[in-house]
């Protein structure tokens, strides 16, 4: 599993290119989604997604309806047209940083006792 | 699947408010996650509440009112409007401070306007905005560093500003403001970031110029003028008294050995006179803010506002908007300076007057210029904004010319008795 420091930056990445690929989903199938699709490695917790969905809403990349289930009202987010453009903006942004920290650590050997007999 | 009975989402959702979410989006997002949570876990055999403490651990020690707190910093964070906002604030609150001291200094009109505008913009505007910003986007322990430096900067700008505007209150103010910053923010600085930082002689250096800046500053406040400059104008003061004392003691004597004759040069100066002393007394009464016969006892060098320029302005002129032109104003003193003069030169033979007219003392008439080079008036030049001690001290002059120009008409009529009734 990764740290939540390393994720917190990626937070809302994984969102919109969530959404972008599934039309819309409810908060719950969003954190289910994710652990399954990268088996557990990436756990959003609950506490920070909330968040990340309330602010992007706020920005309005995201809109929401909101569908009665029994007592209670599921709410399914879904991309606005901006939503999709800043969900492309921010895959590639992170893909062209991934490259760069793959060109980055690349030079790096971790093991270092073949530094020293180098 | 396993469906949540009405009662049991009923208990959720009370969970969720009681524990402080108060957000209504946010609750029925929640609510929709733990009862979508719980029914998963018990379809795979959990009880509900075993179910429901799973998820909620789920949330991390702060629970679910964290989730808002962070939803809310999140919301709430400097947007692109409101840094354009604050940095509109800022710059329009230096442009007019700047402006109205340039105008200030050149003596053009609407720079009190300018900088009471511009300091009310950095204080009720700039500053309170920098301050929520940083109370959000730094750490709780940081609040209050953030406080104390907007109350400290807020106080030292008022009270700058009431200084500059001549306002009662000013130095209490500016050095409340000062202390705060002092004793408050600079410490409070100093602690928080010298065991973080990454360079601290740099956080050290800094901590100590800035208490040095407003060290120097207080310093400079508490000085004035120097101590020398004024022992000198006092002593002058004491001289000009003691010259009246004795003058005025030999007008006395003489005037036993004219007749009835000079009656009228009496009682005159003598009320002249008087009517100078009622006016030391209500400039130090303004100035102490006691009433005139309390004022009797204060000693000029014991007043503190002695330096005070803006007494003897309102008093003896008026403010800006109220030109004063009453008891105790320099316009009726102009006239009683005149009367007075007129009085004296007649005491003299006709063809004398252009003469003495030249030499005689209390002149009203002279044309001066300002700092800058602006014409002005007797009246301007003498008292707008000039320190109380120097125009109380000019007072006792202008009592001493008094029996000065008496003493003159009484030896001249002492020693040609029939000079002031030429034979006609």
């Amino acid at each position: 599993m990764y740290s939540q420091e390393l994720l917190k930056g990626t937070l809302q990445t994984i969102v919109l290119s969530l959404l972008a690929e599934k039309e819309r989903m409810y908060g719950y199938e969003i954190t289910q989604h994710v652990k399954e699709k990268t088996a557990g490695q990436i756990q959003l917790t609950e506490g920070a997604l909330y968040p990340t969905l309330h602010k992007l809403e706020a920005e309005g990349f995201l809109t929401t309806e909101k569908v009665s289930i029994g007592k209670r009202v599921r709410k399914y987010y879904s991309l606005t047209e901006n939503g999709n453009k800043q969900a492309n903006e921010k895959v590639n942004e992170f893909r062209r940083f991934s490259e760069t920290m793959n060109d980055l650590l690349n030079s790096f050997n971790p093991n270092p006792e073949l530094q020293w007999r180098s | 699947m396993a469906e949540l009975t009405e009662l049991q989402v009923e208990l959720i959702d009370a969970y969720i408010k009681e524990n402080g979410v108060a957000q209504n989006e946010l609750q029925v997002d929640l609510l929709d996650h733990l009862c979508t949570s719980i029914e998963h876990r018990i379809e795979q055999g959990e009880s509900f509440e075993e179910a429901f403490q799973y998820t909620l651990n789920l949330f991390g020690p702060g629970g679910l009112k964290q989730v808002q707190n962070e939803t809310f910093e999140l919301l709430t964070e400097m947007n692109a409007i409101m840094k354009k906002v604050t940095f509109g604030f800022g710059l329009t609150s230096t442009f007019l401070l700047l402006a109205g001291t340039i105008f200030k200094l050149m003596h053009w009109p609407f720079a009190s306007i300018m900088m009471v505008l511009g300091a009310g913009l950095l204080v009720l505007g700039y500053l309170p905005m920098i301050l929520a910003h940083k109370l959000k986007e730094s750490p709780r322990g940081e609040a209050l560093l953030h406080i104390s430096g907007f109350v400290g900067l807020s106080l030292t700008s008022v009270g700058v500003l009431f200084k500059v505007m001549h306002w009662p209150g000013a130095s209490v103010t500016l050095l409340g403001g000062m202390a705060v910053l002092a004793f408050g923010y600079v410490p409070i600085y100093f602690f928080k970031r010298y065991r973080t930082s990454a360079n601290r002689s740099i956080t050290l250096s800094s901590s100590m110029v800035s208490l040095a800046c407003l060290i120097l500053i207080f310093a400079l406040m508490k000085t004035g003028n120097s101590t020398w400059y004024e022992h000198g104008v006092m002593l002058t003061n004491t001289d000009v008294a003691e010259q009246l004392e004795r003058t005025s003691a030999v007008n006395r004597e003489l005037h036993t050995r004219t007749g009835d004759e000079l009656n009228l040069l009496r009682t005159e100066s003598d009320r002249l006179v008087s009517h100078i002393d009622a006016l030391k007394l209500e400039l130090v009464a303004w100035a102490a803010n006691v009433t005139p016969a309390e004022a009797a006892t204060i000693r000029l060098n014991d007043l503190e506002k002695k330096h005070d320029m803006a007494v003897p302005h309102d008093l003896l002129l008026g403010t800006e908007n109220e030109l004063r032109d009453g008891e105790f104003s320099a316009v009726q003193l102009k006239q009683l300076f005149d009367s007075y003069r007129q009085l004296v030169l007649d005491q003299y033979p006709t063809d004398l007057h252009p003469t003495l007219d030249r030499s005689i003392g209390l002149r009203t008439d002279g044309t001066y210029k300002d700092a800058h080079g602006e014409p002005q008036n007797w009246m301007q030049h003498e008292f707008a904004y000039t320190p109380l001690f120097t125009v109380i001290t000019n007072l006792t002059n202008w009592q001493l010319e008094i029996r000065q120009m008496e003493n003159q008409v009484l030896l001249s009529k002492i020693s040609r008795p029939e000079a002031s009734n030429p034979p006609s």
